[in-house]
């Protein structure tokens, strides 16, 4: 079930651009798949699934993703300071698509946060009935 | 605790006498008179013979004086809506104060002998122009990814902020 869930999430972030379905969506339902697996075993085999380190790595990344496709779209507009218009990254040739594609790359950054954050709040959220005895 | 409960009345009743204050003026929904969303209405303006000029393409001296007494921005040449007697499209001329490109502005209709003015809102441009200039078919997405990129920006900002700060609060690792 957790592979399918992940693959339709993948399909929601990716097709953002042609249907219904974006980042913030596709990070939701991408979260949901490991919050399903953390409740089917438990929160141990759950954090070494997904650890908090990489969690964590996870969350900023897509943050710097977006940030970073602003930036280089001011290295590539060349002067005119042009911070997150995506069409002067010189993916294709034409300016249309570019900004296609820099829509695209920064909606895999909002889902890598939006799915992080949504694991980390769980983790921290969840009882975890070992550790309520020892205080 | 009767005097509580008699104060929370009164708040109770105050608040709804409020809320219905405020609930009237919303127009009820459909309402045929309520201002629409495709457009902006600025004023009226006697038709005269302005119906040909328009028809030529080029702009009628009263509407760019009036124009231009309400610092409305210059209008550069007009053409018809396709499909529609008596209403025309008026574009603004290139590097206006604050469009760089050539923009479709206003949209006058002309009734009886009264030329009405609107100004097309933002969403009309936003269906014409969206798919060529970005060739994403979404315009939900488009909206959101590009146009507003900044604030996708910073809601991205707030979802991090959020979970960093349940962090910070709860998972303290016995620490406190």
């Amino acid at each position: 079930m957790i592979p399918f869930i992940q693959l339709f999430a993948l399909y929601v972030i990716f097709h953002g651009s042609l249907g219904p379905g974006g980042g913030f969506q596709g990070g939701a339902v991408f979260a949901s798949s490991f919050i399903l697996y953390i409740v089917v075993f438990n929160i141990a085999r759950g954090k070494k699934r997904v650890p908090e380190s990489v969690n964590m790595a996870l969350s900023s990344a897509g943050l710097y993703i977006y940030a970073g496709v602003g930036l280089l779209s001011i290295l590539f507009s060349l002067g005119a300071a042009q911070y997150l218009n995506y069409g002067f990254i010189p993916f294709t040739s034409h300016f249309e698509e570019n900004r296609a594609l820099g829509i695209d790359l920064i909606e895999i950054g909002v889902g890598m946060t939006v799915m992080a954050i949504m694991i980390s709040i769980f983790f921290d959220l969840a009882w975890d009935k070992g550790k309520e005895k020892e205080g | 605790m009767i005097r509580f409960k008699a104060t929370a009345l009164i708040l109770i009743i105050l608040l709804g006498g409020l809320f219905i204050y405020v609930a009237e003026d919303i127009p009820a929904f459909g309402d045929p008179n309520a201002p629409s969303i495709r457009a902006v209405k600025l004023f009226d303006l006697h038709a005269g013979p302005s119906e040909n000029i328009l028809n030529q393409g080029a702009i009628p001296g009263a509407l760019s004086d009036a124009l231009k007494k309400g610092k409305f921005p210059p209008p550069s040449r007009a053409e018809k809506v396709p499909g529609e007697e008596r209403q025309w499209n008026i574009f603004i001329p290139k590097n206006e104060a604050h469009y760089a490109r050539e923009e479709k502005y206003y949209w006058v209709v002309k009734e009886g002998d009264q030329l009405r003015i609107y100004r097309h809102a933002f969403v009309v441009r936003w269906f014409e122009k969206g798919l060529k200039e970005t060739a994403v078919p979404n315009m939900v997405t488009h909206g959101l990814a590009d146009y507003r990129g900044y604030d996708t920006l910073g809601e991205t900002v707030v979802i991090f902020t959020a979970g960093v700060s349940v962090i910070l609060l709860l998972r303290r690792r016995g620490k406190l």
